[in-house]
């Protein structure tokens, strides 16, 4: 009978645990109800690309060399380059050059071993379209330079999290001219550089007393 | 005639044929998933004729227990069993023909003579209405009380023997075991006394 | 008691008092409440759906719609035009007829049983002795329709959702009707005005779910179950059973499954509050504040604003159920088929009938406070 008891004790014990625990629960879900949202309208308002945004590939003609080396670098061997050897001039004329960004990873390994910097990383990533083989890029489509979205008059260009002022989360409504958390690249440059010429003014005295 | 005999008569002939023709269709139709939906029908319309007669109660019991939960088992049981069986002729099979029909002739007889010998006289106390509830519960624990007791003891029955199913341990391990006629395959268990636990 | 407003009463005696006999005045009432009802239904499912959205959208921190109507009011009613003009496709060697009859058989129950929902001493369509009782045999139906949409749609998925929706209908009916019972029993009747009434008088002190409790819980509960409201949607679980029993469906007889979800929702919302929440009644009851403020209950105005009170409270205490609902369904994740047959016949069940044998037995010992 108390076996009985205790069975039905522990029983109602963890029922009240789960309903205890359910109860945390919905007052964790509650509370994210306070919490403001995040939402980038995304057509009528879009994220600015951070500097380093790994995008489609911008492809110069003119600055190409046929080398290969892009080839060689990329994991699945994916641009195409048609090049002719000329004998008159001994050099290599590009005739077509082509991405599938189907197939591409974005992981630029092209862009960093060309050696005549003519890939390079853009910020565009609408790249969408009904048929897949539109994806394939031929060297004029590469060449095209991308929209900016700060350019466009139908979009609001939105900052990133991380070129927020420190504790805002919001992107929208910011007042003008608010900085980003953290000293800007420029602002630790011009510190550098002033430091350097301090000390080189102290070399110079140094020596000049010598 | 006004407007209430009115509605009553055209409903009374709207669900006394709904009944009529889907009870038909119970029997009639060859798919029996048909069979078994058309007599949600006619339980539904039963119910329809017991609003007409002013017995709110039994009409939604009606549907609470024929509707809701009988025929919903009906229903399981046909859409759980899956055994396709090749037709395969029975010999002497009229036997069985002759036997039910001879069961359903000796029924339809003695309904008939009840229908013919029943007074069938109007009550002329007034309907119960809303009160009914109360009519029936008293009727329940005092004249009707036998039946009613009977009727839960049977349900209890029930309730423990499909317990008892349900709680059966089935051996995947062991194929086909020689059986004893009327035993199912179970695992081996003592037999725990009620109200007596050993302590672990 | 109040005897509130009478809207029967004085719209048949304006019609007599035009020259019309008076079964005629009442032949023009009649199918007045019904129509209010079925749009007021209609409406609910808009504002279940806005709130629906809405409020999943603030638990993850997202908007939600805003483009369609005012902050987004009108979502619903684009989905249900997008709906009505889908193409409306029969699958292959389905059942026509049960194909078509399943949606409609789901749904006719839901609207049937708002006719026992009051929103005041008056204002109910059919004030029946049988009232909540109704709504439980109602609600057993429409597993019917379930099995009839998962058989007829030809598919493996729909027929196992089906199935599951049906066990799960049966079997969480029991503790429903057991904990209603409770109540009842408190009440002495079956009507809904009764029950209500029964715990107007001390405010919100008086409402049944001080009373009841854990039959308040088992009750709602069931209701989500029976709902099939996350975190019981079992029969619609996509990651196993694509949509169980709306696989197969498009265009408006999907709709129909949508609203009658949603209707059902709103419908056992409104229920609760009838059952435990004190259904029209203010927190603090208007004979008090007429009687601080000294002016005559029966008074034309006073009792038009007790009157609206009521429909607000009602609709108030109703959406604030809702709200706990997309709440939980955003907090508690999917129970799996064996785990909710499990709560339901080894919890709820026990549970429930030892709440009834409780409320029976404080009723005998505590006649004035569980309603001798």
């Amino acid at each position: 009978m108390l076996n009985f008891l205790k069975q039905v004790g522990d029983y109602a014990k963890e029922t009240a645990q789960a309903a205890k625990f359910i109860g945390q629960g919905l007052s964790v879900t509650f509370d994210h109800m306070k919490r403001r949202p995040v939402t980038v309208q995304y057509p009528y308002e879009k994220l600015i690309p951070s500097e380093r945004y790994r995008g489609r590939i911008h492809f110069e003609f003119d600055k190409c060399i046929s080398c290969e080396v892009c080839v060689r670098v990329c994991p699945i061997n994916l641009p195409v380059v048609d090049w002719e050897f000329n004998r008159e001039t001994k050099k290599k004329t590009l005739n077509h050059y082509s991405i599938d960004f189907g197939v591409c990873i974005f992981c630029g390994n092209c862009v960093e071993y060309c050696p005549t910097n003519c890939l390079s990383m853009t910020e565009e990533y609408e790249l969408a379209s009904y048929d897949r083989h539109n994806l394939n890029y031929d060297n004029v489509a590469l060449g095209r330079l991308p929209y900016k979205v700060t350019n466009d008059p139908m979009v609001t260009p939105m900052r990133e999290f991380g070129y927020l002022p420190k504790g805002v989360m919001d992107p929208h409504d910011l007042p003008a001219g608010t900085q980003r958390a953290g000293r800007l690249p420029k602002d630790i440059l011009a510190e550098l550089e002033t430091q350097k010429a301090k000390e080189d003014a102290k070399k110079a005295s140094v020596e000049a007393a010598e | 005639m006004n407007l209430a005999e009115g509605v009553q008569f055209v409903s009374l002939v709207i669900l006394g044929g709904l009944m009529i023709f889907s009870a038909l269709g119970v029997v009639l139709l060859s798919n029996i998933v048909y069979s078994a939906f058309l007599l949600a029908l006619t339980f539904i319309s039963v119910s329809g004729l017991y609003i007409l007669l002013n017995a709110g109660f039994v009409a939604a019991a009606q549907v609470l227990v024929y509707v809701g939960a009988v025929n919903v088992l009906i229903l399981f049981g046909i859409m759980l069993v899956n055994k396709v069986e090749v037709f395969s002729e029975v010999k002497n099979a009229w036997v069985g023909k002759a036997a039910t029909g001879a069961v359903c002739a000796g029924l339809f007889g003695l309904i008939g003579t009840m229908v013919t010998s029943h007074p069938w006289a109007i009550s002329t106390a007034p309907a119960a209405g809303d009160k009914a509830i109360e009519v029936i519960g008293q009727h329940f624990f005092s004249d009707f009380l036998l039946p009613f007791e009977l009727a839960s003891i049977l349900l209890l029955v029930a309730l423990v023997g499909a317990i008892v199913l349900a709680r059966r341990e089935f051996l995947p391990d062991l194929v086909a075991p020689q059986q004893e006629a009327l035993t199912l395959p179970e695992r081996p268990r003592e037999l725990v006394a009620a109200g007596v636990r050993d302590e672990d | 008691m109040n005897p509130g407003i009478d809207l029967q009463g004085s719209f048949v005696r304006a019609l007599i008092d035009l020259g019309l006999p008076s079964g005629v005045a009442k032949t023009v009432w009649l199918p007045l409440p019904m129509l209010l009802m079925l749009v007021v239904a209609t409406v609910s499912i808009f504002i279940c759906v806005w709130l629906e959205r809405k409020i999943s959208a603030g638990a993850q921190q997202r908007i939600g719609p805003e483009y369609v109507g005012p902050i987004g009011a009108l979502q619903a009613v684009a989905d249900g035009v997008k709906l009505i003009f889908k193409a409306d496709i029969t699958p292959a060697k389905s059942d026509p007829w049960l194909f078509a009859i399943g949606p409609a058989i789901v749904v006719i129950p839901v609207f049937l049983s708002f006719l026992i929902v009051p929103f005041g001493q008056n204002l109910v369509i059919t004030d029946l002795g049988i009232g909540i009782f109704l709504w439980i045999a109602l609600s057993s139906i429409a597993p019917i329709g379930f099995l009839m949409a998962g058989y007829s749609s030809n598919n493996k998925y729909s027929l196992l959702g089906g199935l599951r929706a049906a066990a799960q209908s049966i079997s969480y009916e029991i503790p429903l009707a057991l904990s209603v019972l409770a109540v009842v029993l408190m009440t002495n009747g079956l009507s809904t005005i009764d029950i209500v009434n029964q715990q107007s008088g001390y405010g919100f002190l008086g409402w049944n779910i001080w009373r009841q409790p854990v039959g308040f819980v088992i009750f709602w509960i069931s209701a989500l179950a029976e709902c099939e409201r996350l975190p019981f949607d079992l029969p619609e679980a996509e990651e196993e059973l694509v949509a169980g029993y709306q696989t197969e469906y498009t265009g408006m007889k999907f709709g129909l499954f949508y609203v009658g979800s949603y209707v059902n929702l709103m419908l056992s919302a409104l229920i609760v509050s009838v059952l435990y929440l004190g259904g029209w009644s203010f927190p603090i009851p208007v004979e008090t504040i007429t009687g601080l403020l000294g002016v005559s209950e029966s008074a034309p105005v006073v009792q038009l604003l007790s009157a609206s009170l009521g429909i607000v409270m009602t609709l108030i205490k109703a959406y604030l159920l809702v709200f706990l609902t997309i709440l939980l369904r955003w907090t508690v994740p999917r129970v799996r088929i064996d785990q909710l047959l499990d709560l339901g016949w080894k919890f709820l069940l026990p549970v429930s009938l030892v709440n009834l044998l409780l409320t029976a037995g404080l009723k005998l010992t505590f006649p004035f406070a569980f309603g001798g």
